[in-house]
């Protein structure tokens, strides 16, 4: 339970999502990462029925992350969210009347989990109904849980295999009313989660990238 | 002749009374010879009685005669050098079967060696003595009953005092917090939370730190029974190497008659941790160093360094 920091990758020049994500894997390699299983990350989409007349109906998204295999989260965009354990999909399907799932919009991002020293790296590709739409890459550094302390440092380590996508400090973090030095829990990872997730649905769906 | 003063052995006489051992034990065995032959075969019974005693006679008188001649050499042959460097050892030396048994020669090499050892030691002792290094009550050298007995008082202080001690030391920095446990009997553990960055277990005798291990904020520090974890390792490189170096300053501070300053200076080196992973490396400027942050602090000035950047 350390900071993270989860972002995108453009696909490279020229190649397919495949091939980017060996290229990061061959990346981490050299640094001497050592590969550590594998990892998804899931988010069902369900509409609130039942609203009153004019507004939009909220979305409630339902996500999974293997690091908690027994924990559901659910969160609204920008909103209030709640940690339960797994039932909480059966009592979705309870609440069948209140929330509507969105079939079609479940997005999840599955790969490979490395381990450098105290970092952990997670490479997923994010695949809609089946069609992969990026690549996503999660940065865990499991010794430090205030964003404000290591953010430097993990800037460094991104910078050394990501190179020029390396991101900036994640809104999540910048945004919390507290300030960047509070500790951080799980619902960081997923909003951020969240966010990358919005970003891939709204793009256009890349050209010949059927999941291998 | 030679001069029996000057040269301890007589060589010639040696010689000559060598020869004469020869020539007695072969008269006695002439003698024991005649015995075991009996008397000869003669005419009589009274000449062969005869015969034997006469040829018996001869042998014996032979002996004497011999044993004589033996006696008068050996007074001349003289006594060995009194002043045999040797002594007993060198025993050893006279009558050697080198291949099988080289026990001289491993005898002497063994002497030189202990020889050796013995003066380096000295060397090493008169080094280290001019540091005052001692971290227990015992007295080196002369007995107890010549030197009165001065036990050390700092490692029998009573636990109230150790109490106000900590108490003041943890009242001195606002980031760092102490607190004092006596799980096992009157020894004191403290849990020192940094910040958040780290929490330190400190296990002392009276006021000497004796042991410390260091583990991530949000790691537990509490075993499954409840009492605190005083032995498992962190789960984090990070932090493992950071207890590496904390029992090295425990080593480093050292005052053995003012232990709550050595507690002060320990506890002012641990603090500088607290931006253990906001400080870049003094030597290369860099966060990470093989995936570690700067985890060594320098014991004057608390400079950050990695472990191996350090001079």
């Amino acid at each position: 339970m350390g900071v993270t920091c989860v972002c995108q990758v453009p696909v490279a020049e020229g190649k397919s999502v495949q091939q980017t994500v060996d290229m990061l894997h061959k990346k981490l390699e050299q640094l001497g990462a050592i590969k550590q299983g594998n990892f998804w990350v899931d988010c069902e989409t369900y509409h609130a029925t039942g609203n009153a007349t004019g507004q939009p109906s909220k979305l409630l998204y339902v996500m999974h992350n293997s690091e908690t295999p027994l924990s559901s989260m659910a969160l609204f965009e920008g909103g209030p969210g709640l940690t339960a354990d797994a039932n909480f999909d059966v009592l979705m399907v309870k609440l069948k009347s209140h929330f509507q799932n969105a079939k079609g919009h479940k997005v999840e991002s599955r790969g490979t989990r490395y381990r450098y020293c105290d970092f952990l790296v997670k490479i997923g590709t994010v695949a809609m109904s089946s069609s992969a739409r990026g690549i996503s890459v999660e940065v865990e550094y499991c010794a430090c849980v205030i964003p404000g302390d290591c953010w430097n440092l993990m800037k460094e380590f991104m910078q050394s295999f990501l190179g020029s996508s390396t991101p900036e400090l994640p809104a999540v973090f910048t945004n919390k009313a507290e300030g960047l030095y509070t500790p951080v829990d799980c619902m960081d990872t997923m909003s951020q989660y969240l966010e990358l997730f919005g970003k891939v649905r709204k793009q256009q769906v890349l050209p010949g990238s059927g999941v291998r | 002749m030679a001069d029996v003063m000057n040269v301890g052995v007589n060589l010639e006489a040696f010689s000559q009374a060598i020869n004469a051992i020869q020539a007695l034990r072969s008269s006695v065995t002439r003698v024991f010879d005649s015995l075991k032959d009996g008397m000869k075969n003669k005419e009589t019974l009274e000449g062969r009685e005869k015969a034997f005693i006469t040829e018996f006679q001869d042998n014996l008188q032979s002996v004497n005669r011999d044993l004589n001649e033996l006696e008068r050499l050996s007074t001349l042959v003289g006594r060995p050098s009194e002043s045999h460097p040797l002594h007993n050892s060198g025993l050893l030396s006279l009558d050697p079967v080198q291949d099988k048994t080289p026990l001289y020669s491993q005898l002497l090499q063994a002497y030189k060696w202990s020889n050796k050892l013995q003066y380096h030691a000295g060397l090493a002792s008169s080094l280290l003595n001019q540091q005052s290094l001692k971290r227990s009550a015992n007295q080196m050298g002369t007995s107890a009953k010549r030197r009165p007995k001065v036990q050390p008082s700092t490692l029998a202080l009573p636990t109230q005092y150790v109490d106000d001690v900590i108490s003041r030391i943890g009242r001195m920095f606002p980031d760092m917090s102490i607190e004092l446990f006596r799980p096992n009997g009157t020894s004191a553990v403290l849990l020192v939370t940094l910040g958040k960055v780290l929490k330190a277990i400190v296990v002392m005798r009276s006021l000497f730190i004796d042991r410390t291990i260091v583990r991530g904020y949000h790691e537990n520090v509490y075993s499954e029974d409840g009492k605190l974890d005083i032995w498992s390792k962190s789960n984090y490189q990070a932090f493992q190497k950071v207890t590496d170096h904390a029992t090295t300053a425990l080593l480093h501070y050292q005052l053995p008659q003012m232990p709550d300053v050595v507690v002060r200076s320990f506890m002012t080196w641990l603090r500088s941790y607290i931006k253990l992973f906001q400080t870049p490396c003094q030597r290369c400027g860099k966060y990470l160093q093989e995936g570690l942050p700067p985890t060594w602090r320098d014991f004057r000035t608390l400079e950050a360094f990695h472990d191996t950047c350090r001079q």
